[in-house]
């Protein structure tokens, strides 16, 4: 019985080899040979090339800065929406999910109108008599790009350890004396790290590698690492290199599964 | 007289349209084992949560040591909660869990670390300072969470239903544990359980509760020999509860027959319900007893045999040490004191209902 | 309640922080400019003009079919993954868990690369193998499944497993049993496993863009490739649709009449049967309903555009480059289905014909580009016994084409032009009549760059009093430190969005192609077009064949038809950009416009004019290398 039961997993499992395994060894063929099949390294020693490094190094920076950002509006979204109850919030929930049958890029595309000099806040704002704001096609605009499109990435799986939290177990940190900062900082902080690493995790992965937020909310100006992977491919089509850098980026993207999988063991902290 | 140390009054709570505690008065004196008794939404949970400060009563004072703690945070209480489902804080090593509280009130490192080999040294598990909360069994956890509570050394500990979880034996065990602690400890406990034999096992008093009010409070003696009425009969233990009429002062009719009894003041021809624990039925030759009936049904149960007897139309519940094969004719006694009259309910409130589970 | 109102108010501010775009896009919807940037009154034209947008609508069945099918075939899949995946031993499931966390983790750009490099290794094996619908198809597969398998296992493991076994003792079959007693309980998870994979399908843009070929557009590639140029407000229209209707879905679902779940142990009255009907009515009808109106109705216009296969010709092209109208004249004239698809630039362009992933009948490169295509031996000759109306186009033009198609032989000019300043009279004050003002350091974040290598550089390289066909390693790296010093000035880098940008008074100067000009002009009349005195480019876009076309033929009565005066004519009234048809020249009413100095530059003007060459690899990556350096900086 328990083996015909395994054999549910063989369609899957060949997907599995088939669409994820294989296309990784892929980039890692790539990655590691050079136009004529010859082992090298030079693809990912193309990192270090000034205009990659900072590529690299502005991409680390701006996904942190969104990351951080993300987590610190997130966080007490998350808990006033476990603090209602449960039909409503799963009301909510569903609310951030909405947004997504708008298309993303045209979701990202509305903050360009809403963002330019003569654009929508801007006329709010010199209505109101107060100083313009101009970030657009600046790194200001990117992380907003990036603080809007993965906020959801970051409440949900907070929401999710938080509504888990036994109600008992913060009455009982009350009942030992605990005020409500130390029932939080002692009990519901510790409690939510496992969504707190997801959701770091799932706002800045994407946010390291995006190149259509830039692309769109930075005027082509800010070349970000995603940037230059994506034209590796679609403009001077150099394979090589392209699987060379996505390899570095993995580098990354492996960290932090490791991460997820150190504080998460259980999959409490999943978005969905 | 014991000191009166928590004056429950006029306490009534509601959620919604679903009235849980009404009009609710009690009085819980120092050093007792008090147990809240009843069936599932009863109430005694929410009572228990309103004491430890979870819950605001909608009307009512609960006064505690002479002051009103009825608004009181629970985190300024004198008052430690061992909760259902053991709350540990899984994230925190054991010691870290009973070091919790003194944390909090910022005891010396060297007094915390004294309390915590203490409080383990109390429940049995010394040497477990390092493991994490869910690495233990249920009966560890339940102990760990009992420490939890008492390193702080509350004069009043709530324990909310704390062994529902475990199985029989360790049941068992630990109910001799908690007793055993209570002594040692010289606090007051206030439990609440819907299991009438843990309840009559460990309790000093018994409080046993239906439906939002009290119906009875007494001694584990009192609450299972004298019944006050015909729901606490049921619920404690299994009874023949038995329509009958008090014919005059120490006699009642049950079922036609005259039974000598020792209750008194009920009136004369009055109908009231009578209670006969099934233990104190002696199965007698035929004749030899108030009436006659026939052995329907047999069962062994270890102690003693389980049969029902048929007697003027109604199916006798008896336990007897003695053996009488289906079928056999058999006369039935009881001792006088052995009957207990009860009133018949006025109000609905009283009313015996089914539990349901 | 001071708490409750403050933890109102940030609710509050993070939904507007959340719907503020998609308030923006609903507004946009309605309104009857055509620019992004202007408010042009109230309207429902893209409403009407939506259903008739064929482009669109094939998007959109293409987008949901693929979401459905993925959705469907990925529940599928990993239900029974995640059914079976209970029944392996620990070391294994860990294994499998690890792996199916994969696509979730990793980033959408390197799943999306890995699976393009699986599809073009596959072509290797089965050279017929291209990409389109069932490559995009396979990656929403792949990165859908891990969402249904994460959503289902939680509920496995909610689920009491002694219940399936009660089931085989009262004599069920196992799988009888796994119906009716373990898929209840999993089916809610199922559920939202399904409609999550459904949404991200929905919402997937980087995976479709390195996974899709010629004529697939999900709704995101198309708006991708829109981007650059305006979207067209239609898109607007439909996304509103589309969001009220799920908005509309999620309203009706969670308002619906509660159902007597509660758990109340008080009364419990039976549910009358009015409210049972209502009941029903509101949670599943309804939205039963309202999703197969739409995957209905994104079938039938599927359908409806798709009737016609059989003869076709796949044209690649600029984006915003023909009249919509004359590729359906075309299509009901001969019976060819033309697949449409658009480049941005010369340089992406290059590559996709180069790799032959998709087999392209017509290309529109530019001068320089057709040069290297030729010497790349990519293109066919053409067959001109085909093509009579070429007597149309004008004789210089083929003169000129000479210099990069020696002997006429390749290409059929398409559009010509210049590349110039287009300023915005109000807000500069003084003549523009040099590059030098794009270097003025009053105009910052006033100015508008082409993001295109030869341009940027033709431009430093002209001002420098250079040619823009420099291979001169100094010229050119004194042009990339002008370029450098120009950027903190530059407002944004972009392609077609100078147009828009220019109309809305968003910057002052813009580098912007002569064919633009006369359309932001119509718009906005304060704009004018310059050519700089110190030079600039002339540039021809011709047709031209690749060699591995599949359907040279049709391709041929194509460029024949487009050379039809009349439609010359069309075209150059839907895009402005100066015609090679003198014919068609000729054609046009307006003599301002006939006679205009931007469509149709004296010879004066055009003598300072260089026409782009082809450089060699080897500059190639060098002006490659060098643009990189600038856009890092």
């Amino acid at each position: 019985m328990k083996n015909s039961k395994k054999l549910l997993t063989g369609p899957y499992l060949f997907w599995a080899i088939a669409f994820i395994i294989i296309p990784i060894i892929m980039i890692f063929f790539y990655g590691l040979t050079d136009a004529d099949n010859n082992f090298t390294l030079m693809n990912l020693a193309e990192i270090t090339t000034p205009e990659n490094l900072k590529a690299l190094g502005l991409s680390l920076l701006l996904s942190f800065i969104s990351t951080v950002i993300c987590l610190i509006l997130a966080y007490p979204l998350a808990v006033i929406l476990s603090n209602k109850n449960v039909n409503q919030s799963s009301f909510i929930v569903l609310i951030f999910i909405l947004p997504m049958w708008m298309n993303f890029l045209l979701r990202t595309l509305a903050w360009q109108t809403l963002l330019e000099k003569n654009g929508v806040i801007n006329a709010v704002l010199s209505f109101l008599h107060l100083p313009e704001l101009n970030i657009i096609n600046t790194p200001y605009a990117i992380v907003l790009g990036m603080v809007y499109n993965f906020l959801p990435f970051m409440v949900l799986p907070i929401y999710n350890v938080l509504i888990k939290i036994d109600k008992d177990v913060i009455n009982a940190a009350r009942d030992l004396g605990a005020n409500a900062a130390q029932v939080f900082t002692k009990v519901i902080l510790p409690l939510s790290v496992p969504g707190i690493i997801s959701g770091i995790t799932m706002v800045f992965v994407p946010a390291l590698t995006t190149f259509v937020i830039s692309d769109i909310l930075g005027g082509s100006k800010i070349l970000l690492i995603g940037n230059v992977i994506e034209q590796e491919f679609t403009q001077s089509y150099n394979w090589h290199v392209g699987s060379g850098l996505s390899l570095v980026l993995m580098i990354f993207i492996i960290f932090s599964m490791a991460l997820v999988s150190k504080y998460d063991k259980d999959g409490e902290g999943t978005a969905f | 007289m014991a000191k009166k140390l928590i004056d429950i009054s006029h306490i009534s709570k509601s959620y919604g349209d679903n009235l849980v505690l009404d009009d609710l008065n009690l009085f819980i004196n120092e050093n007792r084992f008090l147990t809240l008794l009843g069936p599932s939404g009863c109430g005694k949970t929410t009572l228990l949560r309103i004491l430890g400060g979870f819950e605001t009563p909608d009307a009512g004072n609960i006064i505690f040591d002479g002051v009103d703690i009825t608004n009181l945070a629970p985190n300024k209480r004198q008052l430690n909660t061992v909760f259902q489902k053991y709350a540990l804080f899984t994230h925190m090593t054991i010691a870290e869990n009973i070091a919790f509280g003194l944390k909090i009130k910022g005891k010396s490192k060297a007094y915390i670390n004294d309390k915590i080999k203490y409080a383990l040294k109390l429940v049995n598990l010394d040497g477990y300072e390092n493991r994490m909360a869910d690495q233990l069994s249920g009966g560890q956890q339940q102990r760990i969470a009992i420490a939890r509570a008492i390193v702080n050394e509350p004069k009043v500990l709530l324990l909310d239903e704390p062994l529902g979880a475990l199985d029989l034996k360790l049941r068992q065990d630990m109910q001799y544990e908690l007793i055993r602690l209570k002594n040692e400890l010289g606090i007051t406990f206030v439990y609440v359980t819907h299991d009438q034999e843990e309840a009559l096992t460990m309790s000093d008093t018994i409080v046993v509760m239906n439906q939002g009010y009290i119906q009875q409070i007494g001694s584990p003696e009192q609450i299972y020999n004298e019944p006050e009425n015909a729901f606490v009969a049921d619920f404690i233990g299994e009874s023949n509860i038995l329509p009958a009429t008090m014919v005059e002062d120490k006699l009642v009719k049950i079922l036609g027959v005259n039974f000598p009894c020792v209750d008194t003041g009920f009136g004369r021809n009055k109908p009231v319900d009578a209670v006969i624990r099934p233990e104190d039925i002696d199965l007698v030759k035929p004749g030899e007893g108030l009436l006659d009936g026939v052995v329907t049904h047999l069962i062994f149960k270890g102690v003693h045999y389980e049969m029902e007897v048929t007697a003027n139309n109604y199916e006798w519940l008896v336990h007897s040490t003695d053996f009488f094969p289906v079928g056999t004719e058999v006369g039935i006694k009881v001792d006088p004191f052995d009957i207990q009259i009860m009133k018949k309910p006025e109000s609905e409130d009283e009313e015996a209902i089914p539990i349901e589970e | 309640m001071i708490k409750s109102m403050i933890q109102k108010m940030y609710l509050g501010l993070i939904l507007l922080l959340l719907y503020a775009p998609i308030v923006t896009l609903i507004v946009l919807s309605f309104n009857s400019s055509k620019t992004r940037s202007k408010w042009g009154g109230f309207s429902l034209k893209w409403y009407a003009s939506l259903f008739e947008n064929a482009d669109i609508m094939n998007a959109l069945y293409t987008t949901l079919i693929i979401a459905l099918l993925s959705a469907l075939i990925s529940t599928l899949i990993g239900t029974a993954a995640a059914i079976g995946m209970q029944a392996l031993n620990n070391k294994f499931r860990t294994t499998m868990m690890a792996i199916t966390n994969i696509p979730m983790l990793n980033a959408d750009i390197v799943t999306g690369i890995s699976l393009m490099l699986l599809f073009i290794a596959c072509r290797a094996f089965y050279p017929s193998f291209s990409f389109g619908f069932a490559t995009v198809l396979l990656a929403h597969i792949t990165f859908n499944i891990p969402y249904v398998i994460l959503s289902v296992i939680p509920k496995l493991k909610q689920t009491n497993k002694y219940t399936y076994e009660a089931a085989l003792d009262l004599g069920a079959s196992p799988i009888y049993a796994f119906f009716k007693v373990v898929f209840p309980d999993i089916f809610p998870g199922v559920c939202s496993g399904f409609l999550l994979a459904f949404t991200m399908s929905l919402d997937d843009f980087v995976i479709t863009h390195f996974t899709t070929g010629a004529g697939v557009h999900t709704l995101s590639t198309k708006i991708y490739s829109e981007v650059r140029k305006g979207i067209k407000p239609e898109m607007y229209a439909l996304s509103t649709l589309l969001f009220v209707t799920v908005l509309f879905l999620l309203i009706v679902v969670n308002t619906a009449p509660e159902q007597n779940t509660s758990n109340k142990k008080l009364v419990r009255k039976a549910p009358s049967k009015f409210s049972r009907i209502a009941n029903i009515a509101f949670r599943r009808v309804v939205p039963a309903l309202l999703v197969l109106v739409i995957v209905g109705g994104g079938f039938f216009y599927g359908a409806q555009n798709r009737a016609s296969a059989g003869e076709q010709v796949v044209v690649y092209n600029w984006g915003e480059y023909i009249d919509p109208k004359v590729l359906d004249m075309f299509e009901e004239e001969t019976g060819i289905n033309v697949v449409y698809e658009e480049f941005e630039t010369n340089e992406s362009m290059y590559p996709k014909v180069q790799a032959g992933a998709v087999s392209y009948d017509l290309v529109c490169p530019s001068d320089y580009m057709i040069q290297r295509m030729l010497e790349n031996n990519l293109l066919a000759e053409i067959n001109f016994d085909n093509i009579p109306n070429l007597k149309y186009i004008g004789q210089q033009y083929l003169e000129q084409s000479k210099a990069f198609d020696p002997e006429n032989k390749y290409s059929v000019p398409y559009c010509w032009g210049t590349v110039g300043i287009l300023y915005n009279k109000t807000m500069v004050d003084e003549p523009i009549d040099s590059w030098s003002v794009l270097w003025d350091e009053k105009y910052e974040d006033q100015i508008l760059m082409q993001n295109s290598v030869r341009d940027a550089f033709g431009i430093a390289l002209k001002y420098l009093g250079y040619s823009l066909n420099s291979t001169d390693l100094d010229e050119l790296q004194a042009a990339k430190e002008l370029l450098m010093e120009q950027k903190p000035l530059v407002q944004a880098y972009v392609v077609d969005q100078v147009r828009d940008k220019m109309i809305s008074n968003e910057a002052a100067l813009g580098v912007i192609y002569s064919g633009e000009a006369i359309y932001t002009q119509s718009e906005n009349p304060d704009l004018e077009y310059v050519i700089p005195k110190e030079g600039s480019n002339v540039w021809i876009d011709s047709w031209v064949i690749p060699k591995n076309a599949k359907n040279k033929e049709n391709a041929e009565a194509f460029i024949n038809f487009l050379c039809r005066p009349e439609i010359a004519k069309m075209n150059f009234d839907y895009i402005t950009y100066s015609t090679p048809n003198t014919a068609a020249r000729d054609l046009i009413e307006d003599d301002a416009i006939r006679d205009s100095t931007i469509a149709f530059p004296n010879d004066s003007e055009l003598s300072r004019c260089e026409t782009y060459q082809y450089l060699g690899t080897k500059f190639d990556e060098i002006y490659t290398e060098l643009w990189r350096e600038i856009k890092s900086k």
